[in-house]
């Protein structure tokens, strides 16, 4: 059960389309499995549907229409097919076994893989964490904002239980010190705007999230 | 810029005449969303050029309000191919035709953006993996009749905001700016740009409880 759901101005951005491709991807798989953001959505999409029809004093020429057409009959009339279920964009990026994914081991409990280069003319650091069933990953707080969203398995810090879907947005301010529920290896994707900052004693060179 | 609500009174009905008197479990459908269920069921040109005279003006006002002039019918074309492509998996119970065709036009101008960038190798993640049309997924339960009110509350009560709110929301949605973007360039602190937000989203009853879910 999804408990923890992106904020309505991050959807707004999102609907508004001005979120950069990993903050929607992030967005998107969550829309995937919560209806009730998903709704939410749809409301925002009527917004930005309403804000389109505010101001069209611009006239389009009737020639643009006809280059329409040509390019409609230049191709064949469009079908309804039987459609095969939809390739999550989680597995077309990752393929569906996350178990094994070239991980690279930082700490006891905790494994690293950097997808950036995935998403290419963008700044945001984009990648995956491994916390192992029951493991605890080091104190740290963050430089900037990290947008995290649970793909498999749980975790919990001082602000609850986050399960697989749940979607978490911390700031600078926010000091976690995430421990992986037992049974499931917890898999998270996080797109960071700044890298982190270790702040227990332990982390400064083993930090592996500080790139 | 929202104050010409009486012309939009005009435009909001087609002049498109209806040949069909919709049935009672169309009775929601909006004379758009019936257009565009021509446009997808028969091919039908006559409902696809009335789409292009209403909507055409729109998508490029749009492509101009976010800097792209030179590509704004461009953006046109690529929106109406794009509407005829797909309008065979229209589903008026999942979204306006209006709310459809907003959801094509900011997927077209991501993607032509997209394109301008970066040659398509070095695109791994298809625009509509990362933002959805609405009745794209399959496994969606039909729940219509909140979304079909959505449009009409949000028109109806967006002329009652005031206007400080509405420039915010538009500069989001139409000149693509951030929270951020448009709290520097209205020289206002970004906790104020978003608390018009939020305010106007409670007004505009698009929020349920962010809480409490």
């Amino acid at each position: 059960m999804t408990r923890h759901h992106p904020d309505s101005l991050m959807l707004m951005e999102y609907s508004a389309g001005n979120l950069s491709e990993p903050h929607a991807l992030c967005i998107r798989l969550h829309l995937d499995k919560c209806a009730h953001c998903r709704s939410r959505v749809d409301a925002l999409d009527s917004l930005g549907a309403v804000m389109m029809e505010q101001q069209s004093q611009v006239s389009v020429s009737e020639s643009t229409f006809d280059s329409i057409l040509a390019r409609i009959d230049s191709e064949p009339a469009p079908q309804p097919t039987p459609r095969t279920p939809p390739r999550s964009p989680l597995s077309k990026l990752l393929g569906d076994d996350l178990d094994g994914l070239p991980w690279k081991r930082q700490l006891r409990d905790v494994s690293v893989l950097d997808i950036t280069d995935r998403f290419p003319g963008q700044k945001d650091q984009v990648i995956l964490q491994k916390l192992c069933a029951g493991g605890k990953a080091p104190a740290h707080t963050h430089r900037g904002e990290e947008t995290t969203l649970v793909l498999q398995g749980a975790f919990s810090d001082n602000r609850g239980v986050f399960n697989q879907w749940d979607f978490v947005v911390l700031g600078q301010e926010d000091e976690h010190k995430p421990v992986a529920l037992e049974g499931d290896d917890c898999i998270t994707l996080s797109v960071l705007s700044a890298p982190l900052k270790l702040t227990g004693t332990f982390g400064r060179l083993l930090n592996p999230f500080i790139r | 810029m929202m104050n010409n609500t009486s012309a939009h009174a005009v435009k909001e009905r087609p002049v498109t005449t209806l040949d069909q008197k919709p049935s009672r479990a169309e009775g929601r459908k909006d004379p758009w969303s019936q257009l565009l269920e021509k446009v997808g069921k028969h091919q039908d040109r006559q409902a696809y050029h009335a789409l292009f005279e209403h909507f055409g003006p729109q998508i490029k006002y749009y492509a101009m309000a976010n800097g792209m002039s030179s590509h704004a019918e461009e953006l046109v074309q690529e929106v109406f191919v794009s509407i005829w492509r797909r309008s065979c998996l229209y589903d008026w119970r999942k979204a306006a035709a209006s709310t459809w065709i907003f959801t094509i036009a900011r997927n077209q101008r991501i993607d032509m953006l997209r394109k301008m960038k970066r040659t398509s190798a070095e695109i791994q993640v298809e625009t509509e993996d990362l933002w959805q049309i609405p009745g794209d997924n399959e496994d969606e339960p039909v729940t219509s009749l909140h979304r079909l009110m959505s449009e009409r509350r949000v028109r109806d009560s967006l002329r009652h905001l005031p206007e400080e709110q509405i420039t915010v929301i538009a500069k989001v949605y139409m000149e693509q700016k951030s929270h951020q973007m448009v709290a520097d360039e209205l020289d206002i602190p970004l906790g104020t740009v978003k608390s018009r937000v939020r305010l106007a989203l409670n007004k505009l009853k698009v929020i349920l409880q962010d809480q409490n879910v």
